[in-house]
């Protein structure tokens, strides 16, 4: 397993690395974690000897304001997944079929450019758009520009699925007698089922956790991350912990499905 | 935003799917058209058009809380001169430089352990950093209000130990905090382009490097550091860009003389509702992050030929 650059470290080097490890690891785990206690805390300051409650999860489930902003990030996320989904699916097909290589380095290129392009500036680009075609802000407004977040994610995962799809069953198909409809219905989509299973997790992550899109182009029908800020603004709460525990557990079970769909695949 | 990283350093070339020579190629062009269409036309429709859009509306006029479609240059030339602004730049510049500077080191050092030093634990440690990214980005910078408050952890941490006497200030609605969350959400950014560009050093490079007798500094000096520029440069420039545009960290971790770029836009968006102007303060934004990230690897490239 191991090669030989390295192989003669001492145990000391072997401790250092350990060390910093942990503490980079700690330092990135930290605040989650602290989030998550804080909000099984039964006081409203931090007191780990008060033991557990969840009163604080009682208290924002009771608040009609953070339910509906979790039923609208709940409906921005499945309708962000659909619609990237369908849409990513579609290019990554189209994507796979181009033979100059100049083309398909353009196709498989330009999507990446939202991926590093600064949410603040697609944000308020958004929101002067919908501002200049007379479109109010809404979460269908947020739910848009997720897509645009989310579809690139969804291209590249399909573009890699297809990379190991073997074309030649479609062509079997075709040459018993299957029409172009039969053969995606029963060839294609059964076969990428795992991808776009995980790329759709890894949408609704996304749109789960987003933030600025959110901020810019949501108006009053805000989502559970705009609740958050909004309280954060008006001063510490303790149920703010409980309200950020959820989110967390929501992105990071969604995360997890993604990853066991082999999407997230270690290099 | 965050896997991109990763794409972007394993470069656009090597990820491509294979090419396939078929023979009914021909035939396909009008599918291969219409299966390409629906993501390019929502991409145009609901990303260049908004960009454009925002750069139609900085060149609008401004007056009175209201703004109208008679076309001027005064938003750039106030974007440019205003000196109040130009602090915002400059700190914001400041604090972008250290962090990204930062991030890189540490990431590099994190991954350079990860696949020479400890390689059997490699794996579930990558994955814990893959895994911490998915964290949430709004609920991370509100933690670190919960930790470095007066009252916070960190405080009564070491006023129950002694180390000071009463809680310090500077921890929250400072600069200090800012970095910290700051590098708390970009290290996992910066391991990912850093950890799969040294997957992709082959070991035989090294093992024939130290099999003739070079040393392990002359090693990462000489083959792992160029083997690498690629993944270091992909993480300095997504930390540089996403510190460049950011906007909430500062809102929520810093003193109001700690705001960025991006507050001020914020601001004239939703305060002075100054379109134009935020939009013209926010095109030179990105403009001069791509001149900066093209100066800086100009040079690195000057550097490292010679």
């Amino acid at each position: 397993m191991r090669h030989g650059y390295f192989r003669r470290r001492g145990a000391a080097a072997r401790i250092t690395a350990r060390t910093y490890v942990a503490f980079v690891l700690v330092f990135l785990f930290a605040p989650l974690l602290i989030v998550v206690i804080v909000s099984f805390n039964p006081t409203p300051n931090m007191n780990l000897e008060a033991g557990l409650s969840l009163r604080w999860y009682e208290q924002v489930a009771r608040d009609p304001l953070v339910v509906a902003a979790f039923g609208r990030t709940a409906l921005a996320a499945v309708c962000t997944a659909v619609i990237s989904a369908v849409l990513g699916l579609s290019g990554a097909l189209g994507a796979v079929r181009l033979t100059r290589s100049r083309w398909r380095t353009a196709v498989f290129t330009i999507p990446l450019i939202p991926l590093a392009f600064p949410a603040l500036l697609f944000g308020v680009g958004l929101a002067t758009f919908y501002h200049a075609i007379g479109v109010g802000f809404s979460i269908w407004a947020v739910i848009a520009g997720h897509v645009i977040l989310a579809m690139p994610f969804v291209f590249l995962i399909m573009g890699a699925a297809l990379e190991r799809f073997r074309f030649s069953l479609l062509e079997a198909a075709r040459d018993l007698g299957a029409g172009t409809l039969t053969i995606f219905r029963t060839v294609t989509l059964p076969l990428l089922r795992p991808a776009i299973l995980g790329a759709m997790f890894l949408s609704m992550a996304i749109s789960v956790d987003e933030f600025v899109i959110a901020f810019f182009t949501a108006g009053s029908q805000q989502t559970l991350p705009l609740v958050l800020y909004g309280r954060i603004n008006l001063g510490v709460n303790p149920g703010l912990n409980a309200i950020g525990s959820v989110l967390l557990v929501m992105t990071m079970a969604l995360a997890f499905l993604a990853a066991r769909s082999s999407v997230l695949e270690l290099p | 935003m965050t896997l991109a990283t990763a794409v972007l350093s394993r470069g656009v070339e090597d990820s491509l799917p294979p090419l396939r020579h078929r023979a009914r190629e021909r035939r396909g062009h009008i599918s291969t058209a219409m299966l390409l269409a629906p993501p390019t036309i929502y991409f145009v429709l609901l990303f260049v058009v908004p960009l454009m859009v925002l750069i139609a509306y900085s060149f609008y006029t401004y007056q009175n809380f209201n703004f109208t479609a008679k076309l001027t240059l005064s938003n750039y030339a106030q974007a440019l001169t205003n000196p109040a602004l130009r602090d915002f730049y400059f700190r914001t510049l400041k604090i972008a430089f250290g962090v990204s500077i930062a991030v890189v080191a540490i990431s590099y050092i994190f991954s350079h352990i990860l696949m020479y030093i400890l390689p059997r634990a490699k794996r579930i440690l990558y994955f814990l950093v893959l895994v911490s990214l998915f964290g949430g980005y709004l609920v991370r910078i509100y933690a670190w209000r919960t930790m470095l408050g007066r009252d916070g952890v960190v405080n009564s941490f070491l006023v129950s130990t002694h180390v000071v006497s009463s809680p310090l200030s500077f921890l929250l609605n400072s600069n200090f905090a800012i970095v910290i969350a700051l590098l708390n959400f970009l290290i996992p950014l910066g391991v990912l382009p850093i950890f799969s560009a040294m997957q992709n050093i082959s070991p035989r490079l090294l093992e024939a490097a130290e099999d003739l007798g070079a040393s392990r500094i002359r090693i990462v000096r000489t083959i792992v550091l160029p083997l690498t520029t690629r993944g270091i440069r992909a993480a300095f420039a997504f930390c540089f860009i996403a510190t460049m545009a950011e906007w909430v960290t500062p809102q929520l971790l810093g003193g109001p003389l700690d705001q960025f770029v991006g507050n001020q836009i914020l601001y004239e968006f939703g305060e002075t509702l100054n379109w134009p102007l935020g939009a013209a303060i926010a095109l030179t934004l990105i403009a001069s992050v791509v001149v900066i990230l093209g100066v800086i690897f100009g040079l690195l490239r000057l550097v490292t030929r010679s």
